[in-house]
């Protein structure tokens, strides 16, 4: 190859000692996303785009021919299935008619239904240890940074980095240093909740005082705080609760979003109204927009990137129960 | 030549990694690292020299398509290169079982370095997931083990049945 094989321990310093100057370049650096990885990011997403239409077609042969042996037990089981859902559906209407009508009664607000647009995972993560994929819409598609993504049963996380031209990088909720306003729905106390990538259960709330009322199997939904997250969107389901050793409580969540098993999603285009600090209960939704709050929400300012990858949320960042105001997850390309 | 297979068994490798592996090895339990494979198998095939450049190489890749901190992962890749390289250049290394060790004891060192790194970065407690990363380590080397083997196997294969077609 090269002449270097007895030159190998000054090879292996030199190599070390500019890795190690790049990390701490990057340690340095401020905010936004460094053009080096928009370049390298944009022109590899070309080639998974390729790998994930071959891959795709393998696995769409595969669904098609092979997975067809079972198809008429589970066509009579779906349609059983259909025929529960659609009695549960009159019924949910229902209840829907009954609600707006209550809803106008109470002159409250309409619901306004958010700009959304369908995407395909079409990638994973590089290395196994961050929880981001790649998905098939890009800055064509009027994708921007900082943008949320949610799936039909729930939260799914936000678009991190400048997309390319097709493709974009979502960073997963439950990516260790990423971050959502949540509200406990039943109690209305707020918090941050906050990935743990490798953890089970893989997401875990903050900044929730000892005295909050807290309960397993209690629906954690987002809060809006940040303006990013839409207000109200199922984030999971409070697996375990103690005591913390000092002011706040550990509490583990399970999240309702299976992202093993993440295929499409919905990249939310409408930028939401930044909900207010008050702890109002949120209502209970799966993927359906919340009402817009009566009152007119202040703006809230998202702190910028630290560039510190991974760094906990601000040491102010400590808001009480039903305060989340201050659980404002990191912007910024930067982890 | 040398250079250009490298390259491109890096490049496989990561497309690999982020399409198909995720689908096959995803979730809670851990993933397979196979670009930490070809860094072992290239370590072992031509030195540390070589070892440790695929490794600086293909764990920059990583990280620059990850969105993490770009050299994190180079960094711990290149002394598992260059430390597999030695290895393969003092021991023999060339059954199954030595290859799986070595497989396993690169897994091992390249989780430590990487999340011990991360950890230094960011000013944390080193907090590893014992069972998330074991089954990681244990996943890369399982299926490292089979892919070098195949690998090893295949001209044999081929030159078998050349001879079986000439009979």
């Amino acid at each position: 190859m090269l002449d270097i094989h007895r030159r190998t321990g000054y090879l292996l310093l030199t190599v070390l000692l500019v890795q190690v100057l790049l990390i701490s370049l990057q340690i340095n650096t401020s905010s936004g996303t460094k053009l080096f990885q928009a370049t390298v990011f944009g022109v590899f997403s070309q080639l998974q785009l390729g790998a994930s239409k071959v891959f795709g077609g393998v696995r769409g042969v595969w669904d098609g021919y092979f997975d067809l042996r079972n198809v008429k037990q589970e066509n009579d089981r779906l349609k059983d299935q259909v025929s529960q859902l659609e009695l549960q559906l009159q019924l949910q209407q229902a209840l829907a008619r009954r609600g707006a009508e209550l809803e106008q009664m109470l002159q409250l607000r309409q619901t306004t239904s958010l700009k959304t647009l369908a995407a395909s995972v079409i990638a994973g993560d590089a290395t196994g240890y961050f929880k981001t994929v790649t998905i098939d819409r890009g800055s064509s598609n009027g994708l921007q940074h900082d943008m949320a993504v949610i799936s039909s049963r729930g939260v799914v996380g936000r678009i991190v980095e400048t997309p390319s031209i097709a493709t974009a990088k979502v960073q997963l909720l439950i990516d260790r240093s990423t971050g959502a306003g949540g509200i406990i729905e039943r109690s209305g106390v707020g918090g941050f909740v906050q990935g743990t990538a490798v953890g089970d259960p893989p997401l875990r709330m903050d900044y929730v005082t000892n005295l909050a009322d807290v309960k397993v199997g209690d629906r954690v939904v987002t809060s809006g705080i940040e303006g990013m997250y839409p207000q109200g969107f199922l984030i999971g389901h409070v697996e375990t609760v103690t005591q913390g050793a000092g002011l706040h409580k550990e509490i583990r969540i399970r999240p309702v979003v299976d992202f093993r098993a993440l295929q499409s999603v919905l990249v939310v285009l409408d930028r939401p109204t930044p909900a207010t600090a008050s702890p109002t209960k949120a209502p209970s939704t799966t993927a359906s927009p919340a009402p817009t709050p009566p009152a007119a929400a202040p703006p809230v300012t998202t702190p910028p990137a630290t560039g510190t990858p991974g760094a906990g949320p601000p040491a102010s960042a400590s808001p009480t129960a039903g305060s989340p105001a201050a659980a404002a997850p990191r912007t910024g390309g930067q982890r | 030549m040398k250079v250009a297979g490298v390259c491109l068994a890096i490049i496989v490798a990561l497309a690999l990694q982020t399409t198909v592996a995720p689908f096959l090895f995803s979730g809670q339990y851990g993933s397979v690292d196979l670009v930490l494979v070809v860094v072992v198998y290239a370590a072992l095939q031509f030195g540390p020299a070589v070892g440790l450049l695929t490794g600086a190489l293909a764990g920059m890749a990583q990280d620059t398509l990850s969105g993490g901190i770009i050299g994190v992962g180079g960094l711990s890749k290149t002394i598992v290169g260059f430390l597999v390289g030695v290895i393969g250049s003092q021991f023999i290394v060339a059954h199954a079982l030595p290859r799986f060790v070595v497989l396993l004891a690169s897994a091992a060192i390249h989780a430590v370095c990487f999340l011990g790194l991360y950890a230094v970065i960011e000013k944390q407690k080193l907090v590893i997931s014992w069972r998330v990363t074991g089954t990681q380590i244990l996943t890369t080397a399982v299926i490292g083990i089979i892919l070098i083997q195949l690998i090893h196997a295949i001209p044999g294969i081929l030159m078998r049945r050349r001879l079986r077609r000439g009979y």
